[in-house]
Protein backbone atom coordinates (compact mmCIF):
# COMPACT_ATOMS: atom_id res chain seq x y z
CA UNK A 1 0.00 0.00 0.00
CA UNK A 2 1.49 3.62 -1.22
CA UNK A 3 1.81 5.62 1.88
CA UNK A 4 0.28 8.95 2.65
CA UNK A 5 3.66 11.21 2.11
CA UNK A 6 3.91 10.27 -1.48
CA UNK A 7 6.63 11.19 -4.18
CA UNK A 8 3.69 13.73 -5.12
CA UNK A 9 4.38 15.77 -1.98
CA UNK A 10 8.11 16.46 -2.42
CA UNK A 11 9.23 19.39 -3.74
CA UNK A 12 10.54 19.55 -7.20
CA UNK A 13 13.53 22.36 -7.49
CA UNK A 14 15.91 23.47 -10.68
CA UNK A 15 18.96 22.91 -8.64
CA UNK A 16 20.94 25.51 -10.64
CA UNK A 17 19.31 27.45 -7.53
CA UNK A 18 19.95 25.83 -4.49
CA UNK A 19 23.39 26.71 -2.77
CA UNK A 20 27.03 26.97 -4.19
CA UNK A 21 28.20 24.01 -2.31
CA UNK A 22 25.18 21.83 -4.05
CA UNK A 23 25.75 23.38 -7.86
CA UNK A 24 29.25 22.56 -7.49
CA UNK A 25 28.43 19.02 -6.32
CA UNK A 26 25.32 18.11 -7.93
CA UNK A 27 26.32 20.19 -11.52
CA UNK A 28 22.86 20.23 -12.56
CA UNK A 29 22.71 20.90 -16.53
CA UNK A 30 26.28 20.70 -17.13
CA UNK A 31 28.14 18.51 -19.42
CA UNK A 32 30.24 15.82 -18.54
CA UNK A 33 31.97 13.54 -20.22
CA UNK A 34 31.67 9.39 -20.23
CA UNK A 35 34.77 7.12 -20.27
CA UNK A 36 34.50 7.26 -23.89
CA UNK A 37 34.36 11.00 -24.27
CA UNK A 38 31.15 11.45 -25.33
CA UNK A 39 29.44 14.29 -23.85
CA UNK A 40 26.61 14.42 -21.58
CA UNK A 41 24.25 16.55 -20.16
CA UNK A 42 23.42 16.18 -16.12
CA UNK A 43 20.04 16.79 -14.60
CA UNK A 44 18.76 20.31 -13.43
CA UNK A 45 15.78 18.92 -11.64
CA UNK A 46 15.74 17.13 -8.59
CA UNK A 47 13.15 15.53 -6.00
CA UNK A 48 14.09 17.60 -3.10
CA UNK A 49 13.89 15.14 -0.08
CA UNK A 50 13.12 17.06 3.92
CA UNK A 51 14.42 14.13 5.93
CA UNK A 52 15.66 10.18 6.25
CA UNK A 53 12.31 9.36 8.06
CA UNK A 54 10.77 10.73 4.38
CA UNK A 55 13.19 8.71 2.16
CA UNK A 56 12.01 5.80 4.17
CA UNK A 57 8.51 5.84 4.09
CA UNK A 58 7.61 7.56 0.46
CA UNK A 59 7.50 4.89 -2.09
CA UNK A 60 8.34 5.26 -5.58
CA UNK A 61 6.73 2.26 -6.48
CA UNK A 62 4.90 -0.40 -4.41
CA UNK A 63 8.18 -2.80 -3.97
CA UNK A 64 10.85 0.14 -3.85
CA UNK A 65 10.86 3.36 -1.26
CA UNK A 66 13.49 6.52 -2.27
CA UNK A 67 16.02 5.51 0.52
CA UNK A 68 16.72 2.59 -1.89
CA UNK A 69 17.85 4.73 -4.85
CA UNK A 70 20.05 7.10 -2.22
CA UNK A 71 21.87 5.07 0.20
CA UNK A 72 25.40 6.04 -0.03
CA UNK A 73 28.69 6.11 2.14
CA UNK A 74 30.80 8.69 3.40
CA UNK A 75 32.60 8.96 -0.55
CA UNK A 76 29.89 10.69 -0.96
CA UNK A 77 30.64 14.45 -0.84
CA UNK A 78 29.08 15.65 2.50
CA UNK A 79 26.94 18.49 1.45
CA UNK A 80 25.09 16.08 -0.42
CA UNK A 81 24.89 13.87 2.32
CA UNK A 82 23.30 16.45 4.42
CA UNK A 83 19.25 16.72 4.18
CA UNK A 84 17.56 18.15 2.63
CA UNK A 85 18.75 15.84 -0.36
CA UNK A 86 17.91 15.94 -3.95
CA UNK A 87 17.27 13.37 -6.13
CA UNK A 88 17.23 13.52 -10.44
CA UNK A 89 13.27 13.14 -11.22
CA UNK A 90 14.60 10.00 -13.82
CA UNK A 91 14.46 8.09 -10.74
CA UNK A 92 10.67 7.42 -11.09
CA UNK A 93 11.70 5.79 -14.52
CA UNK A 94 14.40 3.35 -13.24
CA UNK A 95 12.32 2.12 -10.57
CA UNK A 96 9.61 1.41 -12.64
CA UNK A 97 11.63 -0.85 -14.44
CA UNK A 98 12.63 -2.33 -11.76
CA UNK A 99 8.86 -3.16 -9.96
CA UNK A 100 8.29 -5.13 -13.42
CA UNK A 101 11.71 -6.88 -12.36
CA UNK A 102 10.81 -7.08 -8.92
CA UNK A 103 7.38 -8.71 -10.20
CA UNK A 104 9.36 -11.47 -12.44
CA UNK A 105 11.66 -12.14 -9.65
CA UNK A 106 9.05 -12.44 -7.31
CA UNK A 107 11.20 -11.79 -4.40
CA UNK A 108 12.91 -8.60 -2.91
CA UNK A 109 15.36 -7.38 -4.85
CA UNK A 110 17.92 -5.51 -2.88
CA UNK A 111 20.00 -2.51 -4.20
CA UNK A 112 23.96 -1.53 -3.11
CA UNK A 113 25.08 1.28 -1.05
CA UNK A 114 26.74 3.90 -3.46
CA UNK A 115 23.96 1.37 -5.99
CA UNK A 116 21.83 4.21 -6.74
CA UNK A 117 21.87 7.92 -7.00
CA UNK A 118 25.34 9.23 -7.19
CA UNK A 119 26.14 13.02 -7.46
CA UNK A 120 29.52 13.93 -10.02
CA UNK A 121 30.90 14.66 -6.33
CA UNK A 122 30.72 11.38 -5.39
CA UNK A 123 34.42 9.31 -5.20
CA UNK A 124 33.37 6.96 -7.57
CA UNK A 125 31.93 9.35 -9.77
CA UNK A 126 35.32 9.76 -12.43
CA UNK A 127 33.49 9.68 -15.59
CA UNK A 128 29.41 10.58 -16.41
CA UNK A 129 27.91 7.38 -15.08
CA UNK A 130 23.86 6.96 -15.33
CA UNK A 131 24.09 6.67 -11.87
CA UNK A 132 24.36 10.56 -11.84
CA UNK A 133 21.28 10.65 -13.91
CA UNK A 134 19.39 8.22 -10.84
CA UNK A 135 18.88 5.80 -13.78
CA UNK A 136 21.16 3.08 -12.69
CA UNK A 137 21.36 0.36 -9.53
CA UNK A 138 23.65 -2.17 -8.73
CA UNK A 139 21.78 -4.92 -7.15
CA UNK A 140 23.38 -7.39 -4.94
CA UNK A 141 20.96 -10.03 -4.22
CA UNK A 142 18.15 -11.21 -5.13
CA UNK A 143 15.73 -12.93 -2.75
CA UNK A 144 18.61 -15.44 -1.37
CA UNK A 145 20.33 -15.43 -4.41
CA UNK A 146 24.03 -13.30 -3.71
CA UNK A 147 24.62 -11.66 -7.31
CA UNK A 148 28.75 -11.91 -6.86
CA UNK A 149 29.57 -14.84 -8.84
CA UNK A 150 28.94 -15.66 -13.24
CA UNK A 151 26.30 -17.74 -13.04
CA UNK A 152 23.64 -15.74 -10.92
CA UNK A 153 24.26 -12.33 -12.57
CA UNK A 154 24.49 -13.74 -16.08
CA UNK A 155 20.87 -15.88 -14.69
CA UNK A 156 19.44 -12.30 -13.48
CA UNK A 157 20.50 -10.42 -16.56
CA UNK A 158 18.72 -12.95 -18.87
CA UNK A 159 15.63 -12.56 -16.89
CA UNK A 160 16.07 -8.70 -16.87
CA UNK A 161 16.36 -8.56 -20.65
CA UNK A 162 13.38 -10.63 -21.40
CA UNK A 163 11.14 -8.57 -19.63
CA UNK A 164 12.64 -5.01 -20.02
CA UNK A 165 14.65 -5.08 -23.72
CA UNK A 166 15.36 -1.65 -23.55
CA UNK A 167 17.75 -1.81 -20.20
CA UNK A 168 21.57 -2.09 -20.66
CA UNK A 169 22.88 -4.34 -18.31
CA UNK A 170 26.72 -4.57 -18.13
CA UNK A 171 28.25 -8.06 -18.73
CA UNK A 172 29.78 -10.03 -16.06
CA UNK A 173 33.59 -9.18 -15.74
CA UNK A 174 36.28 -8.09 -13.86
CA UNK A 175 37.41 -4.99 -16.61
CA UNK A 176 36.43 -1.45 -16.65
CA UNK A 177 32.62 -1.55 -18.08
CA UNK A 178 32.38 -4.63 -16.84
CA UNK A 179 30.56 -6.34 -12.67
CA UNK A 180 31.36 -9.51 -10.96
CA UNK A 181 29.98 -8.36 -7.21
CA UNK A 182 26.79 -7.21 -8.68
CA UNK A 183 24.16 -6.47 -11.45
CA UNK A 184 24.15 -2.91 -12.82
CA UNK A 185 21.03 -2.01 -14.95
CA UNK A 186 20.40 1.54 -16.21
CA UNK A 187 18.10 2.88 -18.38
CA UNK A 188 20.12 5.30 -20.17
CA UNK A 189 21.57 8.99 -19.88
CA UNK A 190 17.65 9.58 -19.33
CA UNK A 191 16.37 13.50 -18.37
CA UNK A 192 13.01 14.16 -16.40
CA UNK A 193 11.74 18.02 -16.87
CA UNK A 194 8.91 18.77 -15.38
CA UNK A 195 5.66 20.18 -16.86
CA UNK A 196 5.72 24.59 -16.75
CA UNK A 197 9.46 24.77 -17.95
CA UNK A 198 9.93 27.66 -20.30
CA UNK A 199 12.52 27.70 -23.49
CA UNK A 200 14.17 30.59 -21.94
CA UNK A 201 14.70 28.68 -18.53
CA UNK A 202 17.88 26.96 -20.48
CA UNK A 203 21.43 27.31 -19.04
CA UNK A 204 23.88 29.63 -20.18
CA UNK A 205 26.38 27.89 -21.72
CA UNK A 206 28.66 29.58 -19.68
CA UNK A 207 27.44 27.51 -16.74
CA UNK A 208 27.45 23.99 -18.32
CA UNK B 1 50.40 -21.97 35.76
CA UNK B 2 52.95 -22.10 38.24
CA UNK B 3 54.85 -18.96 38.81
CA UNK B 4 58.75 -19.02 36.91
CA UNK B 5 61.28 -18.14 38.79
CA UNK B 6 63.36 -16.02 36.59
CA UNK B 7 63.99 -12.86 37.61
CA UNK B 8 66.84 -11.32 35.90
CA UNK B 9 66.87 -10.91 32.30
CA UNK B 10 69.58 -13.50 31.39
CA UNK B 11 67.33 -16.05 33.27
CA UNK B 12 64.12 -14.77 31.19
CA UNK B 13 66.19 -15.05 27.91
CA UNK B 14 66.68 -18.31 29.30
CA UNK B 15 63.73 -19.17 30.01
CA UNK B 16 61.84 -17.97 27.20
CA UNK B 17 64.46 -19.89 24.88
CA UNK B 18 63.71 -22.77 26.68
CA UNK B 19 59.61 -22.84 26.67
CA UNK B 20 59.86 -22.26 23.05
CA UNK B 21 62.12 -25.12 22.36
CA UNK B 22 60.27 -27.40 24.56
CA UNK B 23 56.69 -26.35 22.33
CA UNK B 24 58.79 -27.13 19.46
CA UNK B 25 58.77 -23.50 18.57
CA UNK B 26 61.16 -22.46 15.18
CA UNK B 27 61.34 -19.41 16.47
CA UNK B 28 60.32 -17.01 19.03
CA UNK B 29 60.73 -13.11 19.26
CA UNK B 30 59.75 -11.52 22.60
CA UNK B 31 59.88 -7.65 23.45
CA UNK B 32 58.45 -5.87 26.18
CA UNK B 33 58.63 -2.02 27.34
CA UNK B 34 57.61 -1.80 31.14
CA UNK B 35 56.07 1.89 32.63
CA UNK B 36 56.82 0.75 36.16
CA UNK B 37 60.32 -0.03 36.18
CA UNK B 38 60.84 2.17 32.55
CA UNK B 39 62.70 -0.21 31.35
CA UNK B 40 62.87 -2.22 27.64
CA UNK B 41 63.94 -5.51 27.07
CA UNK B 42 63.61 -7.83 23.62
CA UNK B 43 64.63 -11.26 22.19
CA UNK B 44 65.30 -11.38 18.62
CA UNK B 45 63.34 -7.95 18.68
CA UNK B 46 64.19 -7.11 15.48
CA UNK B 47 63.43 -10.62 13.99
CA UNK B 48 60.88 -10.15 11.21
CA UNK B 49 57.90 -12.44 10.90
CA UNK B 50 54.87 -12.57 8.79
CA UNK B 51 52.76 -10.16 10.68
CA UNK B 52 48.91 -12.46 10.32
CA UNK B 53 46.52 -10.35 11.93
CA UNK B 54 48.59 -8.13 14.55
CA UNK B 55 48.96 -5.92 11.36
CA UNK B 56 45.32 -4.83 12.08
CA UNK B 57 46.55 -3.08 15.27
CA UNK B 58 48.40 -0.76 13.02
CA UNK B 59 45.08 -0.16 10.53
CA UNK B 60 43.36 0.68 14.03
CA UNK B 61 45.74 3.51 14.27
CA UNK B 62 45.72 4.21 11.06
CA UNK B 63 41.55 4.70 11.36
CA UNK B 64 41.58 6.98 14.83
CA UNK B 65 44.25 9.10 12.81
CA UNK B 66 42.10 9.79 10.02
CA UNK B 67 39.22 10.60 12.20
CA UNK B 68 41.25 13.11 14.29
CA UNK B 69 42.28 14.65 11.18
CA UNK B 70 38.78 14.98 10.65
CA UNK B 71 38.72 13.10 7.43
CA UNK B 72 35.96 10.24 8.87
CA UNK B 73 34.03 10.07 12.16
CA UNK B 74 33.80 6.95 13.75
CA UNK B 75 29.67 7.69 12.60
CA UNK B 76 30.46 7.52 9.22
CA UNK B 77 29.34 4.76 6.95
CA UNK B 78 30.80 2.71 4.97
CA UNK B 79 29.70 0.21 1.97
CA UNK B 80 30.49 -3.26 2.84
CA UNK B 81 31.93 -4.63 -0.44
CA UNK B 82 33.78 -7.77 -0.82
CA UNK B 83 35.78 -6.64 -3.23
CA UNK B 84 39.78 -5.34 -3.53
CA UNK B 85 42.16 -5.15 -5.76
CA UNK B 86 45.85 -7.20 -5.29
CA UNK B 87 49.14 -5.28 -3.83
CA UNK B 88 50.71 -7.36 -6.61
CA UNK B 89 48.40 -6.37 -9.73
CA UNK B 90 45.76 -4.39 -8.76
CA UNK B 91 43.44 -7.44 -10.26
CA UNK B 92 40.55 -8.26 -7.98
CA UNK B 93 40.45 -10.48 -4.94
CA UNK B 94 37.83 -11.47 -1.96
CA UNK B 95 37.83 -12.56 1.64
CA UNK B 96 36.40 -16.14 1.69
CA UNK B 97 33.48 -15.34 4.44
CA UNK B 98 34.56 -19.47 5.13
CA UNK B 99 37.70 -18.37 6.36
CA UNK B 100 36.66 -15.29 8.17
CA UNK B 101 36.49 -15.50 12.01
CA UNK B 102 33.78 -12.89 11.60
CA UNK B 103 30.63 -13.67 9.69
CA UNK B 104 28.98 -10.45 11.09
CA UNK B 105 30.60 -8.04 8.77
CA UNK B 106 30.15 -10.43 5.59
CA UNK B 107 26.10 -10.16 6.70
CA UNK B 108 26.39 -7.03 5.71
CA UNK B 109 27.40 -6.97 2.35
CA UNK B 110 26.11 -4.62 0.01
CA UNK B 111 24.86 -2.39 2.72
CA UNK B 112 26.64 0.57 4.78
CA UNK B 113 28.71 0.40 8.45
CA UNK B 114 30.01 2.68 10.63
CA UNK B 115 33.79 3.36 10.62
CA UNK B 116 33.65 3.07 14.49
CA UNK B 117 31.90 -0.35 14.28
CA UNK B 118 34.19 -2.16 11.56
CA UNK B 119 37.03 -1.04 13.65
CA UNK B 120 35.22 -2.95 16.62
CA UNK B 121 34.80 -6.40 14.40
CA UNK B 122 38.40 -5.73 12.99
CA UNK B 123 39.69 -6.22 16.39
CA UNK B 124 37.57 -7.85 18.77
CA UNK B 125 36.63 -10.76 15.98
CA UNK B 126 39.36 -10.56 13.78
CA UNK B 127 37.43 -9.53 11.08
CA UNK B 128 39.38 -9.62 7.77
CA UNK B 129 36.65 -7.95 5.51
CA UNK B 130 36.32 -5.44 8.27
CA UNK B 131 40.01 -4.89 7.92
CA UNK B 132 40.61 -4.82 4.47
CA UNK B 133 37.77 -2.23 4.04
CA UNK B 134 39.20 0.34 6.49
CA UNK B 135 42.45 -0.52 4.56
CA UNK B 136 40.75 0.09 1.49
CA UNK B 137 39.65 3.47 3.07
CA UNK B 138 42.86 4.83 3.84
CA UNK B 139 44.86 3.76 0.99
CA UNK B 140 48.00 1.79 2.23
CA UNK B 141 50.55 4.69 1.39
CA UNK B 142 48.84 6.91 3.77
CA UNK B 143 48.56 4.50 6.00
CA UNK B 144 52.17 4.12 5.98
CA UNK B 145 52.86 8.06 6.60
CA UNK B 146 50.54 7.93 9.35
CA UNK B 147 52.88 5.22 10.77
CA UNK B 148 55.98 6.93 9.96
CA UNK B 149 54.45 10.16 11.79
CA UNK B 150 53.45 8.02 14.68
CA UNK B 151 57.44 7.13 14.72
CA UNK B 152 56.26 3.40 14.81
CA UNK B 153 59.37 1.57 13.66
CA UNK B 154 58.96 -2.51 12.29
CA UNK B 155 55.51 -2.64 11.28
CA UNK B 156 55.68 -3.21 7.83
CA UNK B 157 51.87 -2.51 6.34
CA UNK B 158 52.06 -3.26 2.68
CA UNK B 159 48.56 -5.05 1.81
CA UNK B 160 45.33 -5.93 2.83
CA UNK B 161 44.92 -9.87 4.11
CA UNK B 162 43.92 -12.59 1.88
CA UNK B 163 46.14 -11.13 -0.93
CA UNK B 164 46.71 -14.36 -2.18
CA UNK B 165 48.65 -13.00 -5.57
CA UNK B 166 50.43 -10.33 -3.36
CA UNK B 167 51.35 -13.58 -0.66
CA UNK B 168 53.15 -15.20 -4.11
CA UNK B 169 54.41 -12.21 -5.15
CA UNK B 170 56.19 -11.86 -1.48
CA UNK B 171 53.91 -8.97 -0.44
CA UNK B 172 53.95 -9.03 3.17
CA UNK B 173 52.80 -7.64 5.84
CA UNK B 174 56.01 -7.76 8.29
CA UNK B 175 56.40 -7.23 12.05
CA UNK B 176 59.00 -7.01 15.18
CA UNK B 177 58.45 -7.98 18.48
CA UNK B 178 59.90 -4.41 18.98
CA UNK B 179 57.92 -2.90 15.91
CA UNK B 180 54.43 -3.82 17.91
CA UNK B 181 55.75 -2.54 21.13
CA UNK B 182 56.27 0.42 19.86
CA UNK B 183 52.55 0.56 17.90
CA UNK B 184 50.95 -0.67 21.05
CA UNK B 185 53.07 2.45 22.98
CA UNK B 186 51.96 5.19 20.00
CA UNK B 187 48.31 3.92 20.95
CA UNK B 188 48.69 4.02 25.02
CA UNK B 189 50.97 6.88 25.49
CA UNK B 190 48.89 8.73 23.36
CA UNK B 191 50.95 11.65 21.65
CA UNK B 192 49.65 11.11 17.96
CA UNK B 193 46.44 10.59 18.74
CA UNK B 194 43.57 12.34 20.53
CA UNK B 195 42.76 11.79 23.92
CA UNK B 196 38.70 10.81 22.56
CA UNK B 197 40.94 8.04 19.96
CA UNK B 198 42.96 6.64 22.51
CA UNK B 199 40.55 5.73 24.61
CA UNK B 200 38.73 4.27 21.94
CA UNK B 201 41.14 2.49 20.82
CA UNK B 202 42.13 1.00 24.14
CA UNK B 203 38.18 0.20 24.87
CA UNK B 204 38.35 -1.62 21.67
CA UNK B 205 41.23 -3.58 22.13
CA UNK B 206 40.50 -4.23 25.63
CA UNK B 207 36.90 -6.31 24.30
CA UNK B 208 39.36 -8.63 22.37
CA UNK B 209 37.36 -12.21 22.42
CA UNK B 210 40.32 -14.35 21.33
CA UNK B 211 41.99 -14.58 25.41
CA UNK B 212 43.87 -17.60 25.15
CA UNK B 213 47.40 -16.30 24.76
CA UNK B 214 48.90 -12.99 26.29
CA UNK B 215 45.69 -13.12 28.90
CA UNK B 216 46.04 -16.85 29.67
CA UNK B 217 49.08 -16.25 31.20
CA UNK B 218 48.52 -13.36 33.47
CA UNK B 219 46.77 -13.82 36.92
CA UNK B 220 43.04 -12.80 37.15
CA UNK B 221 42.57 -9.46 37.49
CA UNK B 222 45.16 -8.46 34.41
CA UNK B 223 43.67 -6.80 31.81
CA UNK B 224 44.89 -6.96 28.78
CA UNK B 225 44.28 -4.80 25.49
CA UNK B 226 46.00 -7.24 22.87
CA UNK B 227 45.47 -8.41 19.58
CA UNK B 228 45.99 -11.73 18.36
CA UNK B 229 47.67 -13.11 15.15
CA UNK B 230 47.72 -16.47 13.73
CA UNK B 231 48.47 -18.23 10.15
CA UNK B 232 49.81 -21.64 9.59
CA UNK B 233 53.25 -20.68 10.35
CA UNK B 234 53.07 -17.97 12.87
CA UNK B 235 51.67 -17.42 15.86
CA UNK B 236 51.56 -14.33 17.57
CA UNK B 237 50.17 -12.01 20.35
CA UNK B 238 50.64 -8.17 21.37
CA UNK B 239 48.99 -6.20 23.24
CA UNK B 240 49.03 -3.87 26.68
CA UNK B 241 48.96 -5.70 30.34
CA UNK B 242 47.83 -4.24 33.26
CA UNK B 243 48.17 -5.92 36.66
CA UNK B 244 45.52 -5.15 39.80
CA UNK B 245 47.37 -2.58 41.24
CA UNK B 246 50.44 -2.79 39.47
CA UNK B 247 51.93 -0.24 36.21
CA UNK B 248 51.18 -1.72 32.66
CA UNK B 249 53.68 -2.84 30.33
CA UNK B 250 53.31 -3.39 26.52
CA UNK B 251 54.34 -6.72 25.54
CA UNK B 252 54.61 -8.78 22.48
CA UNK B 253 55.51 -12.11 21.68
CA UNK B 254 55.94 -13.25 18.05
CA UNK B 255 56.71 -17.18 16.97
CA UNK B 256 57.26 -19.36 14.31
CA UNK B 257 55.94 -23.11 14.11
CA UNK B 258 55.38 -25.73 11.70
CA UNK B 259 52.09 -25.61 10.48
CA UNK B 260 50.80 -29.04 12.50
CA UNK B 261 52.04 -27.76 15.90
CA UNK B 262 49.13 -27.69 18.10
CA UNK B 263 51.17 -26.09 21.07
CA UNK B 264 51.47 -22.58 20.15
CA UNK B 265 48.90 -20.24 22.15
CA UNK B 266 49.99 -22.10 25.37
CA UNK B 267 53.47 -21.58 24.32
CA UNK B 268 52.55 -18.04 23.93
CA UNK B 269 50.53 -18.05 27.56
CA UNK B 270 53.52 -19.78 29.46
CA UNK B 271 55.96 -17.02 27.88
CA UNK B 272 53.42 -14.43 29.05
CA UNK B 273 53.63 -15.58 32.78
CA UNK B 274 57.32 -15.71 32.34
CA UNK B 275 57.00 -12.08 31.40
CA UNK B 276 54.68 -11.41 34.38
CA UNK B 277 56.41 -12.71 36.85
CA UNK B 278 59.73 -11.37 35.86
CA UNK B 279 58.02 -7.68 36.40
CA UNK B 280 56.40 -8.62 39.33
CA UNK B 281 59.63 -9.10 41.11
CA UNK B 282 61.54 -6.34 39.42
CA UNK B 283 58.75 -4.39 40.64
CA UNK B 284 58.88 -6.12 44.31
CA UNK B 285 62.51 -5.58 44.41
CA UNK B 286 62.53 -1.73 43.52
CA UNK B 287 59.80 -1.17 46.56
CA UNK B 288 62.19 -2.88 48.77
CA UNK B 289 64.98 -1.01 47.55
CA UNK B 290 62.82 2.19 47.73
CA UNK B 291 62.21 1.28 51.54
CA UNK B 292 65.84 1.14 51.86
CA UNK B 293 65.74 4.79 50.66
CA UNK B 294 63.96 5.90 53.24
CA UNK B 295 65.48 4.90 56.52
Amino acid sequence: MMSEIGLRSLRVVDATKLGDELVAALRPGQVVEDRHGVSRRLPRYFYEIPSWEDALEIEVTPSFSLWEFMDVDLREEEGVRTFPRYVPLAVTVLAAHLEVFRRETDTYVHIAANGGYRSPAHRLSANASPHMWGTAVNIHRVGDDDLDGQEAIERYARLARQVLPALWIRPFGEEPGEADDHMHLDVGYLVVEPRGVEPDDEIDEEDA
Amino acid sequence: MAPSEATSTPDLHYAIRSAAEEAGAKAVAVAFHDYGSRTAWCLEGDRSFHAASTIKVAVLAVVYALIDEGEISPLSRLHVRNRFASAADGSPYRVGAGRDANAAVHAQRGKTMRIGDLAHHMITTSSNLATNLLLDLAGVERARELLDRMQVTGVDLRRGVEDEKAFEAGINNRVTAAGLVSLFRAIHEGEHHSEESRDAMLETLHAQEFRSAIPAGVPDGTRVAHKTGEISTVSHDAGIVTPSGGDSYVLAVLTEWEPDNGSRRETIARISRLVYDHLDAVAALEQVEGEGDDE
